[in-house]
């Protein structure tokens, strides 16, 4: 970034940040310094890529006009702690409204690529077009400003995502990567492929220790364009910490988000796999598909069963103190520590686990890895397997695919194996898709295309209007379980106003466990923008610029053909109650009618000030 | 009164999964969380007979109190 001002609310046009524009059909690469328009263009990430986005339309993502833009946060590589993350944004392969048509789509991820890439000096990278051959980027720091190349990557072809990172990492000093894996390469038959980033720990171990950028194809749509991977190389720039910064490292340590995250000796609980203990008291496990069915089986994946027969190892991103997971390995006779299995964190353990059926954690740990290796999203295809599986125990006469029921490890490995080959597109086009291809769509588990984080849409209505991952982009999903929050008006207020903030981390480089609990319009993001930048700004503007996104994104996806119908929990959740959630029933007709009602009230007055056409 | 105490996640460290206790009439469930010496920062839910509570509510004779540490996403 070119800063040449200290107030990026009333001057963004003095910021200009670094894009580079590659067309994969002619080879041609544009680096240019371009003005920011406002607050989001400053901040970036999805809060620039959309109004970039909004600028096209695209109908299907499978098209040369459709971009893949990759870029980073105003905080990413700077010295605030968890500033890492990278985002992909295009027009979605797999999130696709009724009408047929893409949606807009963003996913974000952690490991070393993202700081990487803004070291080498540039802020974006934009795909145009596809290039008829695979190739991989080399995006690389020079005494002359970054500079980007294609190179062939016939030598990758085939390879998991982890392979690919470590024959790129012999080639390349001093670098990070983004790559896709078979899944991606197999875009056809597979939209739920993702981008696995590299981490220190990976490339330190040679053990696929990877991170994701999960949600919403988007190792489709590089696989798409021929792009199997990308290369960050530069040097490390890291800074000294001012007063200003560690102060509030303190705070985002020691805070209420991600104090539960620390590892158990610190005395924190122990990472995001300790949601289960939370959540079971509730019988609000994901089991089955999503119906749990009050009984005791989500407890042998608790910590204290798997640290039994598995040895379990606290683990941090690169310069971050949270320690928000965890690494699981087999456990040697002597009790020390085996083979690297998987990292254990919520979401892939619960819905690659305990909600397919399966309770063995060195099993859930084997599910989690190969999808890690084929670059598939965890959630997706954890929640279309499912699916699967509630199919043939209610169709037992006529079962899908290889029959297999929950629990039934073998045959589930073989559907994941398959799907990540591309040779099970009903699975690899994700739960809407095979829904509707049985004609069984109520007890599919996505809202709008996206599957189901690992929360039961019963605690959580809220989903409806996330804009991109369910749990990411609407952070309303504990409110239920964590305060008991059961009335309309409060859970209007909830959506409306609280905990689409969320959305914020996903513009400016920084992960949710900064602050989760108040977003980025916080005087500890002020004092880091202050520090890094020399900002003068309000948190409330930064507020201000994360709402604005957040109804840009409303506003695509209506755009995108949805209509309000399409905004609702699966029908099985609202027809068919579960009586064994110990919670109140915030999911009944009346209660979504009503909450629809008044939610699209508040977001309809501001979405008429959205003019798509003038952005 | 007779107070049952039930703890989750790492509140059972060192302590116990559930447990009758004995306290005097009027307590709160504050005085439970403190003489337990259960992290304030770690304190996500408070539940008393299975509805949300907060920890200056008064208990009586034959309330189970769970005590849950927070939840903030995965």
């Amino acid at each position: 970034m070119k800063i040449q001002t200290t107030d990026p609310v009333a001057h963004p046009e003095r910021i200009f940040y670094r894009r580079c524009t590659v067309d994969l059909k002619t080879g041609s690469i544009k680096i240019e310094d371009i003005p920011c328009r406002n607050l989001e263009d400053v901040l970036g990430g999805f809060g620039r890529s959309f109004q970039q986005l909004a600028e096209r339309e695209i109908k299907t993502a499978y098209c040369a006009e459709n971009p893949l833009i990759v870029n980073t946060g105003l905080l990413t590589g700077s010295s605030a702690m968890t500033g890492l993350r990278t985002y992909f944004s295009s027009y979605s392969p797999i999130k696709k409204s009724k009408q047929g048509m893409s949606a807009a789509m963003w996913s974000a991820g952690s490991g070393k690529f993202g700081a990487k890439f803004k070291w080498t000096g540039l802020d974006e990278l934009i795909f145009e077009n596809r290039s008829e051959k695979p190739v991989y980027v080399l995006i690389k720091e020079t005494i002359n400003g970054p500079e980007v190349e294609l190179k062939s990557a016939d030598h990758l072809l085939g390879l998991s995502t982890h392979k690919k990172i470590m024959t790129l990492h012999q080639a390349h000093n001093d670098a990070h990567f983004a790559a896709i894996g078979q899944a991606g390469e197999n875009w056809q038959n597979v939209t739920m492929g993702s981008v696995a980033l590299s981490t220190v720990n990976q490339l330190k171990s040679g053990d696929d220790k990877l991170r994701f950028a999960g949600r919403g194809g988007m190792g489709s749509m590089m696989g798409y364009k021929n792009i199997l991977a990308l290369v960050a190389q530069s040097e490390d720039k890291n800074l000294p910490i001012s007063d200003a910064v560690k102060k509030v490292h303190t705070q985002v340590i020691k805070g209420g988000g991600a104090a539960r995250l620390q590892p158990i000796k610190r005395g924190g609980g122990g990472g995001t796999w300790a949601a289960y203990d939370v959540m079971q008291p509730f019988n609000a496990v994901p089991i089955n598909n999503y119906r749990p069915q009050g009984n005791d089986l989500p407890e042998e994946l608790f910590r204290e069963n798997v640290e039994k027969n598995y040895d379990i190892q606290s683990a941090a991103c690169y310069r971050c103190g949270i320690t928000c997971h965890n690494y699981i390995s087999e456990k040697n006779a002597d009790g020390s520590r085996g083979e690297f299995i998987a990292k254990f964190d919520y979401e892939p353990l619960n819905l690659l686990g305990t909600n397919i059926g399966i309770h063995e954690a060195g099993q859930a740990g084997r599910l989690i890895q190969l999808c890690d290796n084929y670059g598939m999203d965890a959630i997706s295809l954890g929640v279309t397997v499912s699916y699967a599986l509630s199919y043939n125990e209610r169709h037992p006469e006529n079962l899908l695919f290889n029959g297999a029921n929950f629990g039934d490890y073998e045959k589930i490995c073989e559907l994941v194996i398959l799907a990540g080959e591309g040779k099970l597109p009903d699975i690899g086009k994700g739960s809407k898709y095979l829904s509707e291809l049985m004609g069984e769509t109520d007890y599919a588990y996505h809202i709008k295309g996206l599957e189901l984080a690992a929360y039961l849409p019963e605690t959580n209505p809220g989903y409806c209007w996330a804009i991109a991952g369910g749990h990411m982009s609407m952070g309303s999903y504990g409110t239920l379980i964590r305060e008991g929050i059961s009335d309309v008006n409060s859970w209007v207020k909830v959506i409306t106003e609280d905990k689409l903030h969320i959305v914020g981390f996903d513009m400016i480089g920084l992960c949710k466990f900064f602050d989760i609990t108040q977003g980025i319009g916080t005087q500890m993001v002020v004092d880091c923008l202050k520090s890094e930048f020399d900002f003068e700004i309000k948190p409330e503007k930064i507020k201000d610029a994360v709402r604005r996104s957040f109804l840009l994104g409303l506003a695509l996806e209506l755009r995108q053909g949805y209509t309000k119908s399409e905004y609702c929990l699966p029908a099985e959740v609202v027809n068919n109650p579960n009586p064994h959630i110990k919670l109140p029933n915030i999911t009944n007709k009346e209660f979504i009618a009503a909450l629809d009602e008044k939610v699209w009230n508040v977001f309809d007055a501001e979405l008429l000030k959205i003019n798509l056409n003038k952005i | 009164m007779q107070i049952t105490v039930s703890l989750h996640g790492v509140f059972r460290i060192d302590r116990f999964k559930q447990k009758m206790l004995k306290y005097r009439e009027d307590s709160s469930a504050q005085k439970i969380i403190d003489d337990l010496k259960i992290p304030v920062k770690l304190l996500g839910i408070i539940l008393i007979n299975g509805t949300h509570a907060k920890a200056d509510d008064i208990l009586h004779d034959g309330d189970t109190l769970m005590l849950l540490p927070l939840l903030e996403g995965g």
